[in-house]
């Protein structure tokens, strides 16, 4: 082993790259953060309040920024190519510059489907049709022409997600409740406005989101069917109209709404596939990173020295990311311990 | 000339009267059996068509054309086309000439059947006249010619990519005793005629091989054994050829006069469908073109299989290939005899018994027939498009065919803005036909409230049903690629033009095959950008995997057909891929890596 300070480079600088950083570099390791997006954050940055507690993403993201402000950060970069050393990985980014590191941790996350892929829903056709990322930017900005004053609002949740046809046959995971708490926000934002979701199975696995659920029913009235949207029309005042089917009662719904969110899943990140291929790591079938094992060592790849942290090997809550990326900063911090 | 033998006959011709005598008899009795399945209407239809003048013609020249010369193989393939014409063209010049030999030099012969095949047998020497000579020239050169086929047939059965089929048939065993006794008799009566040219005169062929046969065997004693051969190879030939590929010969001329009469398959076993089974050639042709041979696993059940499986009677079989197939109908159009496989198909699905087997004909359509009564396709005529369920889920092709009619002024409105009824044509591919029954006529009593005269479809499954099934001799059925082009020609609709922006048409199932429409969608892409060509197209299209027409595909085989389609539709790189079959589009948009779009999405974004 060198004797210098070993060279970690951290390939996403969402939540679970920077908690990575942050750890990494208070264990005395010298982490590089490389993000190809203008500003660090990622999915998180672009969301407005989070669940369980309602506390604002810019808050989390806020102490996450200050644990990692000495640490060298590559922002609006990309990773031209990645090539394997004797005892390390060589990187050629974007900005020319080359950088050689002793250990790869993946914090390359997910994408979000993209639901004018699913056109039956209409999203980038008809104007009263979002998705939950517009939904939590109108939710930061309040400005979006589609939203307006709407009276009438409707969630489809499981768009992209579940779904074999899409390509993507897993869970997304956090829709379900996401869905809910836009929901309830939507209704606090317009309390005489009747919300209605469409689901196929509500998956309310984690701490109080059975809570969210209740409310959501029992206190403020929103309408629970059951049953995947089969199409979505445009009346003619522009407003859109949903057709479903109620598998509870077993008829067809069908409703008129001023506005509709779509519950885009989340997807693989290609880029991270890439990256894998390049350094030859493997890709599990959904297309995410595979870990060397699904029990006991999900935060670790096929290959030494390279690492996984948060969504790049599945859908993950924002406490589950974030306790990944710690793992996996202890995890490098061993690898390197037994290398010594 | 002279008869070498008195008695005129020798035991070795009987191997081939017997075979001659059964596969006649049995020919017949099918023939006749086949006649008498047929509804009584067809019957009719069939028997005028033979004694009408105009139709004889054509019939003779089509089974010349198909059985004969096998033109539409050439078109396909050169060297599979050579391959049968030589064998099919050079033996029926070499049964008629050896009757003409008979009419020629012993008329009173003509009545035995034997002769014209065993004539140099029984009468010797005729070479020295211009007419001998010339015969026998004849025989020579077509029995050379036929000698080729079989070569370039043996070639194909052990490395078939030298002819240009990856792959081919794996035959029963019936079939190959079929196809070795097939291979056994040209080469058998080279010999037997070789060995007796010094008797009987010969040609080019046999008076060498004659020669140089005499330079080491002393005596004729080789002769007589060679042509009891040659008979036997022919009376195992034709005692095993109604129980092999080899039936589609004579079933193959019974075919071509029906379907010149329009007669169309009616029931899943009997009848025109049984024709067709037995018309199968076995070649294989089809297990290439089929769009699920891209996975191994499906190659068994393309149409060569099924009318296989359907000879054999093995019904789990036959409802595994029915159910399974696109109906893209990608093999009747390669097929040398155009076997019809989805029709087929679709008559063995209609034999199924469901359970359950909702009734339609309850369905209130008053509300929607009034509703489109008054509308701007009113009692004066118009246009009354009906957007199909299909084209309800991609709802940009719906918006970019109403922003094209308003633009080109066209006064239109639509049959079923709230959503309408299925046209039927999903449930006639699942073999439900009484229920889509049902469906048409209620979607004909919207059609003939609305008063319009031009039924405009966007999609192609649609646009096949309402064209063939539904009686609206009265109304134009048109798909939207055609209406538009038409509208682009008449000068109603500008479309600017943008130079260098490539685009592929693909070519959908139900409209090319299915409809016959290609040429219009492309001269409307060409308004509009570059026309480029995908690898395979027109009738040759491949099926974007999508199709409604399968019964059992899983998504995964799916896929890798809609890879394979999409592979085909970008060998010239198009910036992108435009269809006119929201279904294809839906398909396609899972799976491309460039845009596809729908003709009407296209031509609303350049006017």
């Amino acid at each position: 082993m060198v004797n210098r300070t070993p060279v970690i480079a951290v390939i996403g600088a969402g939540i679970a790259g920077l908690e990575a950083a942050r750890q990494l570099s208070g264990l005395g390791y010298e982490p590089v953060l490389i993000e190809k997006a203008p500003a660090v954050g990622g999915h998180v940055a672009e969301w407005n309040r989070l669940f369980p507690d309602m506390a604002p993403a810019a808050d989390l993201l806020q102490s996450l920024e200050a644990g990692t402000s000495g640490i060298r950060t590559h922002v609006d970069t990309e990773i031209a190519s990645l090539g394997r050393l004797k005892d390390g990985y060589s990187l050629i980014l974007s900005n020319g510059e080359t950088l050689l590191c002793d250990a790869v941790l993946f914090a390359t996350g997910f994408h979000l489907f993209d639901a004018s892929r699913k056109e039956e829903y209409g999203y980038g056709i008809y104007d009263r049709v979002i998705t939950n990322r517009d939904l939590e930017q109108w939710f930061n900005t309040r400005h979006d022409p589609r939203v307006g004053k709407p009276k009438a609002v409707g969630f489809v949740h499981c768009v992209g997600s579940r779904d074999v046809k899409a390509g993507n046959k897993q869970c997304s995971k956090v829709c379900c409740i996401t869905a809910i708490k836009e929901a309830i926000e939507i209704k606090e934002e317009f309390p005489d406005a009747e919300v209605y979701c469409f689901y196929m199975d509500l998956r309310l696995f984690g701490k109080k989101y059975e809570d969210f659920y209740i409310r959501a029913q029992r206190d403020l009235g929103i309408h629970f069917i059951r049953g995947r949207v089969s199409e979505v029309g445009e009346a003619i005042d522009g407003r859109v109209v949903v057709k479903a089917e109620d598998t509870l009662s077993g008829k067809p719904v069908k409703v008129t709404l001023d506005l509709l969110v779509l519950m885009a899943g989340i997807v693989c990140n290609p880029d991270a596939q890439h990256y894998a291929r390049e350094l030859g790591v493997a890709v599990d079938e959904d297309g995410f990173l595979k870990s060397r094992d699904n029990l006991g060592a999900v935060i670790e790849s096929s290959r030494p020295g390279v690492f996984f942290a948060g969504a790049c090997t599945g859908a993950k809550t924002v406490p589950e990311t974030l306790a990944e990326a710690r793992s996996a900063a202890l995890a490098i911090h061993q690898y390197f311990n037994k290398r010594r | 000339m002279r008869e070498r033998f008195a008695s005129h006959f020798d035991p070795f011709v009987i191997p081939f009267l017997v075979g001659m005598a059964f596969v006649l008899g049995y020919c017949l009795i099918a023939m006749i059996r086949v006649i008498l399945q047929l509804p009584k209407e067809d019957r009719r239809r069939f028997l005028v068509s033979l004694i009408t003048p105009k139709q004889i013609w054509i019939n003779v020249r089509d089974i010349f054309l198909n059985c004969l010369i096998h033109v539409k193989l050439w078109q396909r393939n050169k060297m599979l086309g050579f391959m049968h014409s030589s064998i099919a063209f050079g033996w029926f010049m070499i049964i008629l000439l050896g009757h003409l030999e008979v009419i020629l030099f012993v008329p009173e012969r003509i009545h035995l059947f034997y002769y014209p095949i065993f004539f140099n047998y029984f009468v010797a020497e005729t070479e020295q006249t211009i007419q001998g000579s010339m015969l026998m020239f004849l025989m020579d050169f077509f029995l050379l010619m036929i000698l080729s086929g079989i070569a370039i047939a043996i070639i194909k059965r052990f490395a078939s990519r030298i002819v240009g089929m990856r792959r081919t048939t794996r035959l029963s065993l019936l079939d190959r005793v079929g196809l070795y006794s097939l291979w056994a008799i040209f080469p058998l009566r080279l010999l037997a005629e070789s060995f007796t040219a010094h008797i009987s005169g010969g040609s080019f062929l046999t008076i060498p091989a004659n020669w140089i046969f005499r330079q080491f065997l002393g005596n004729d004693l080789y002769a007589l054994p060679t042509w009891w051969a040659y008979s036997i190879a022919l009376g195992v030939f034709m005692c095993v050829l109604p129980f092999t590929r080899y039936m589609h010969i004579p079933a193959e001329m019974l075919l071509i006069p029906m379907r010149n009469a329009g007669i169309r398959i009616r029931h899943p076993r009997k009848g025109f469908a049984s024709l067709e089974v037995y018309s199968c050639p076995a070649c294989g042709v089809c297990i290439d073109a089929c769009p699920m041979s891209v996975l191994k696993v499906n190659c068994k059940d393309t149409t060569v299989y099924l009318n296989r499986q359907l000879r054999r009677g093995n019904e789990r079989r036959i409802a595994e290939i029915s159910d399974k197939c696109l109906l893209c109908g990608k093999c009747t159009a390669v097929c040398p005899v155009g076997v019809q496989g989805p029709e087929l198909r679709e008559a063995q699905r209609a034999r199924r018994k469901y359970a359950l087997s909702p009734s339609y004909a309850g369905i209130n359509v008053r509300p929607m027939a009034s509703a489109v009564a008054g509308g701007a396709g009113g009692a004066s005529g118009g246009v009354l498009y009906f957007a199909g369920c299909m084209t309800q889920l991609t709802p940009s092709i719906r918006r970019a065919t109403a922003s094209l009619l308003d633009k080109a002024g066209v006064r239109w409105q639509m049959m079923d803005p709230d959503g309408g009824l299925c046209c039927g044509r999903p449930l006639m591919m699942a073999g439900r036909t009484e229920q889509a029954r049902e469906l048409i006529a209620k979607n004909l009593e919207i059609i003939r409230a609305s008063g319009c005269d031009t039924l405009l479809l966007s999609c192609p499954i649609c646009y096949k049903v309402f064209k063939e099934d539904y009686p609206l001799s009265d109304i134009r059925v048109v798909h939207h690629s055609v209406f538009f082009q038409e509208l682009i020609a008449s000068g109603q609709l500008k479309v600017r033009r943008e130079e260098g922006h490539k685009l592929v048409w693909h070519d959908p199932c139900e409209l090319g095959r299915g409809c016959g429409v290609y040429e219009e969608p492309r001269a409307a892409l060409a308004a509009a950008g570059e026309l480029v060509e995908a690898g395979k197209h027109h009738a040759e299209s491949i099926c974007c995997g999508g199709s409604l027409g399968s019964l059992s595909l899983g998504f995964e085989q799916r896929k890798a057909m809609t890879r394979n389609a999409l592979d085909n539709l970008t060998v010239a790189d198009p910036a992108e891929i435009v269809t006119g079959c929201p279904l294809c589009l839906a398909t396609f948009v899972r799976a491309a890596d460039r845009p596809v779009r729908d003709i009407a999405e296209i031509l609303d974004t350049r006017s």
